[in-house]
């Protein structure tokens, strides 16, 4: 049987669980952002690996209510990406779920989480290059900020 | 006898009306309960003594005269018709209701949670209520009589020491600034529309000053008020528009949104589930305020909530019967977020 060659899945850790390290959880919709994610894979660019990515099949099934239960279960940031407005596979998901996304951007703040540890944004399945740019960035900002602590949520 | 008649006999006799809309909603109760429009009203009645006020059942025209209408009359009754199942079932349902009430019902009927040809509206425009717990902590003895003027209210203790306050001093958070005083929706006025005390772009002063913390500190007040919670769910019981009732995803384990230990971070998730699940319904009228038995200041999350719908989309909940709850909708031209 083939062993485990990767040291981090070997020890059934990765990097972002030792000291100081953040935890982002990242909620994509099966037909872009997972696809485009899954693009970046393919073509080997390089992201940061503290993001844990959930499979929905549309940001419509996502409930803002997700990001909140993450926060309080530990994680430092959250990541929510799906397809274009316009581009939605289900025609009018996203259009529902921007509105929701949008008041939970406008809540976090006020629950005292920074403003930097959530985002929702767009990437399409051919947009890996972007993919890329977008988990860079988000997981960079994170870190910046450091695992949260003292926290009420 | 009147299946309400123990509490009856508790309650303090209400007395001649001590007001003119005290009067004319004792006149339209007494009118449909004899023509036999209602099988009963929901009003407000007197409690245990002439400082409280209750939610009061009424039904005979004799009751009727036990109906008060002053600063005290905080409570939303269109709570009692959110489960869309009237005791017993099929009644007709008699209800009185002011400006931020009426838009908590015109919520429910936007999405048909209420039938409306089962229920009767009477209209009651409202001065602004007064929060009786600020009295009380002006009083080491018990208030047993207040005493109303336009503009002041004057308490009696048990002891019979009294003080007078200013009415503006003693409003609740959201009357101060209420733009809608005047109900939305309703079959019968008890009175003239009344001025609103606020007019032009909404405001939200009671939150201010919570939202310019730094995050740091707005997690040590939530921390603090919310650890103190018990998860007694008076709040989404008594909150009008929250009406998944046994379907409540805060007493399911699958999904397990909130954890069973009660601690802040469990808490403050049980309520931003009722923040998130009555966004859009919700008028911040201040019945869970009320209704906490700890005072935690829940107000801080649903005007806030109510604050940025209508910064984002200018929404504000209740006000018309045809509009769309803001999340069952959406405009291809939203201004938000990226495009």
């Amino acid at each position: 049987m083939a062993q485990a060659t990767h040291t981090n899945q070997a020890a059934g850790t990765t990097p972002s669980d030792a000291e100081g390290g953040v935890k982002v959880v990242g909620i994509v919709c099966n037909w872009c952002s997972y696809a485009g994610a899954d693009g970046a894979g393919t073509a080997r660019l390089k992201q940061e690996y503290e993001l844990r990515l959930l499979r929905v099949p549309c940001t419509g099934r996502i409930d803002p209510l997700f990001a909140l239960k993450a926060f309080e279960k530990g994680a430092d940031g959250v990541l929510i990406s799906g397809c274009h407005p316009g581009d939605c596979h289900y025609s009018e998901g996203n259009y529902y779920a921007r509105r929701k996304f949008e008041l939970l951007d406008r809540m976090l703040p006020h629950l005292g989480i920074e403003p930097d540890r959530f985002k929702y944004t767009w990437v399409s399945a051919s947009e890996a290059a972007r993919w890329q740019k977008v988990v860079n960035e988000f997981v960079g900002q994170v870190k910046a900020l450091g695992p949260r602590e003292g926290r009420a949520l | 006898m009147a299946p309400d008649a123990s509490i009856a006999r508790a309650a303090v006799e209400a007395g001649a009306p001590t007001n003119p809309t005290e009067a004319k909603v004792r006149e339209l109760a007494k009118a449909a309960l004899s023509e036999g429009r209602v099988d009963y009203l929901i009003g407000w009645r007197h409690g245990y003594d002439r400082s409280q006020v209750i939610p009061g059942f009424v039904r005979t025209p004799e009751e009727a005269d036990q109906l008060v209408v002053n600063p005290l009359v905080h409570h939303n009754l269109v709570t009692f018709l959110k489960r869309n199942m009237p005791d017993p079932p099929n009644a007709r349902v008699g209800v009185c209701v002011k400006g931020c009430d009426s838009r908590t019902l015109v919520a429910l009927l936007q999405e048909e949670l209420v039938d409306k040809e089962r229920i009767y509206v009477i209209g009651v425009p409202c001065q602004g209520t007064i929060d009786r717990r600020t009295i009380e902590k002006a009083f080491s003895d018990e208030v047993v009589d207040l005493a109303f003027t336009p503009e002041t209210v004057t308490a009696t203790t048990r002891m019979g020491e009294t003080k007078e306050f200013q009415k503006a001093d003693l409003l609740r958070k959201q009357c101060s600034v209420c733009h809608y005083p005047n109900p939305r929706y309703a079959d019968d006025m008890a009175a003239e529309p009344v001025t609103p005390r606020a007019e032009g772009e909404l405001t939200w002063p009671a939150i201010e000053e919570f939202e310019a913390m730094a995050p740091a500190d707005k997690d040590a007040v939530l921390a603090e008020a919310f650890g103190k919670c018990i998860r007694c769910f008076a709040c989404i019981h008594v909150c009008p528009v929250c009406v998944c009732w046994d379907q409540c995803v805060c007493r399911s384990r699958r999904p397990a949104l909130v954890g069973q230990r009660v601690a802040p971070e469990e808490n403050l998730m049980f309520q931003m589930i009722h923040m998130f699940h009555v966004a859009g319904r919700c008028p911040s009228c201040g019945a869970c305020d009320q209704a906490c038995p700890i005072e935690i200041p829940l107000y801080l999350l649903h005007q806030k909530m109510n604050k940025e719908l209508y910064d984002m989309l200018g929404f504000e909940a209740g006000l018309e019967l045809d509009q769309k709850p803001v999340f069952q909708t959406f405009d291809v031209d939203d201004p938000l977020g990226e495009h």
